[in-house]
């Protein structure tokens, strides 16, 4: 990192923790929503972004850690931290038992597989009694949106620090070079087959507390809602939008992508979809390698950025 | 001394054609074995059934004594065994100097855990075959002959026992081709055994210790350079049998 990043880093988070103190209601719940988001796209960022498997099924993970918590709080009657402890250990499981057979399909085979995933635990969860079937569970009502906000945060430091790690360890350099030519990892040494599960799994543990903290943030979870594919879609969006497989991208993708949508939803709310779309569409025609990419060559190449990144879509 | 590499026996199917048929040979420590033969000879998939991308379909592979036959590719690399790639691959959005790190970072006994130590080895590697100056590229912005030394330099990185080189001359001018059996050269001199894949018979006769030449699938000459290209059988299969 260069001299000039870390105060600027650690003043952000200063003024991101700060802010339940001086923000209103609707900005931390806001915040909230955002901060599970950029933990979301953080957790695609690491099996997605470095790995280069573009995994639809993140929101498994995080329906799995919903329900740790929800089964663990409600059947239980277990403390919040075992919840999310248990919602992790059935996510890891989860990643190794299904990612060993899945992961060795690529591209779009792979994205394939995944997407039936979930479709596939909604259907199992909802004939699962401990989890409530089709009802759901209701879980007991915190009202702490204070705590809440500063452990989305807080999960959202342990992620990036995660995958700042990852950006300069040999397990993340396995993995770029797994996504960069996976024959070509191979011969050199690397175990592709034991790191793309481990960043599966790795993957799945944030998904899964970003669930769990969810889960009991709102009290209420049921197989739709948890196990929503258009939650996956969205970390894929943030992650790919703000600059997959670099340190901060997906987070800059989530936060303004979340600050857009929330902006367009309440101003112009009978088309807000569709301007949501333009927006995304926009951005993978003129920025395809993310936010942090533009950023870093904008500088060196102005416009003309935009231009090249046109004439290589063959529009 | 007894042989570092040995191959018996080894046929692969790819369900109706027979690319590798029963093909013998082994390969003595520091020694540079050559393997020609026309395009679909079954030269890069000999390669890839010892680098372990491909398994054969019957047959036995030793290193250093111990069969290797049913071992993935990424225990044969840390084993010692490296290859380079006909058609290059490199990691291409990685840096040159990256490209190279991942191979001391992982490679032969596991690597080196280290990443500026890694960084280190591969700059050294990189100076070794003459990409000193591109460390700071990406590696797709590198012209052919750049990337062959690329692969050649990914492949040193992992500190091989074996150097398995797939058409690394493919492409290049005279300059160039004599630049890279110089190389090759000092690996040897390095206590490497290399084993040079070449469509290029003129540079592969000067540098190999030994020449096989595969036809078809089958191996249908082997001994040294002289005597091999002078075999009526080896002058039909290049030349066809009327010319000869």
């Amino acid at each position: 990192m260069k001299a000039l990043q870390i105060p600027a880093v650690l003043i952000a988070l200063i003024v991101l923790a700060a802010v339940p103190w001086f923000g209103s209601d609707v900005l931390v719940q806001f915040g909230i929503n955002a901060l599970l988001l950029a933990v979301l796209a953080q957790g695609w960022n690491i099996i997605g972004g470095y790995t280069g498997y573009a995994s639809f099924g993140n929101s498994v993970f995080y329906g799995l850690g919903s329900y740790g918590v929800g089964i663990a709080m409600v059947q239980w009657e277990l403390p919040f931290a075992v919840g999310l402890a248990f919602g992790v250990v059935l996510s890891v499981a989860f990643a190794i038992l299904l990612g060993i057979p899945v992961l060795r399909l690529k591209g779009h085979y792979f994205a394939i597989a995944t997407l039936a995933l979930a479709q596939v635990m909604t259907a199992i969860v909802s004939n699962v009694k401990i989890a409530g079937q089709n009802i759901g569970l209701v879980l007991p009502p915190l009202n702490n949106d204070l705590l809440f906000y500063e452990l989305a945060l807080g999960l959202l430091v342990v992620a990036t620090l995660t995958i700042y790690w990852l950006s300069r360890s040999r397990f993340g350099f396995g993995l770029i070079a797994i996504r960069e030519n996976e024959e070509g990892a191979a011969v050199m040494g690397v175990n592709t087959t034991l790191y793309k599960v481990l960043a599966f799994a790795l993957s799945g543990v944030f998904s899964a507390l970003a669930g769990g903290i969810h889960a009991y943030w709102v009290t209420f979870i049921d197989p739709e809602s948890a196990f929503d594919i258009s939650l996956n879609v969205k970390m894929i969006i943030m992650a790919v939008f703000g600059g997959p497989g670099t340190v901060f991208g997906p987070i800059i993708g989530a936060l303004s992508l979340s600050a857009i949508s929330e902006f367009l939803s309440s101003e112009i709310t009978s088309i807000a979809g569709l301007f949501f779309g333009v927006v995304v569409v926009a951005a993978v025609v003129l920025m395809p390698r993310g936010l942090a990419d533009m950023l870093r060559r904008f500088r060196t190449t102005g416009w003309r950025y935009f231009a090249e990144n046109i004439k290589a879509t063959r529009l | 001394m007894s042989a570092i590499l040995e191959i018996k026996n080894v046929t692969r199917r790819f369900s109706g054609l027979v690319a590798v048929n029963d093909v013998s040979f082994d390969l003595q420590p520091k020694e540079i074995l050559g393997i020609i033969g026309p395009n679909g000879a079954g030269k890069t998939t000999l390669i890839s059934l010892i680098s372990g991308t491909l398994p054969p379909s019957s047959g036995d592979i030793l290193f250093e004594g111990k069969s290797i036959a049913n071992m993935p590719a990424y225990q044969r690399a840390r084993l010692g065994i490296g290859r380079t790639f006909q058609i290059m691959r490199p990691f291409p959005g990685l840096s040159v100097l990256d490209n190279v790190a991942v191979g001391a970072l992982f490679g032969r006994g596991g690597g080196n855990a280290e990443l500026a130590r890694a960084r280190e080895l591969a700059r050294a590697q990189l100076d070794f075959v003459g990409l000193g100056k591109n460390v700071d590229q990406r590696a797709d912005e590198l012209g052919g002959p750049g990337r062959k030394r690329l692969e050649l330099a990914k492949a040193l990185a992992m500190q091989p026992k074996v150097l398995l080189c797939d058409e690394v001359m493919a492409g290049l001018n005279l300059v160039e081709i004599d630049e890279v059996i110089d190389v090759i050269r000092k690996v040897r001199n390095e206590g490497i055994s290399v084993l040079v894949i070449e469509h290029v018979i003129k540079a592969i006769k000067s540098l190999s210790d030994r020449l096989l030449v595969l036809h078809h699938g089958e191996k249908i000459a082997d001994g040294d350079p002289e005597t091999v290209l002078a075999n009526q059988a080896v002058v039909e299969a290049y030349l066809g049998k009327r010319r000869a």
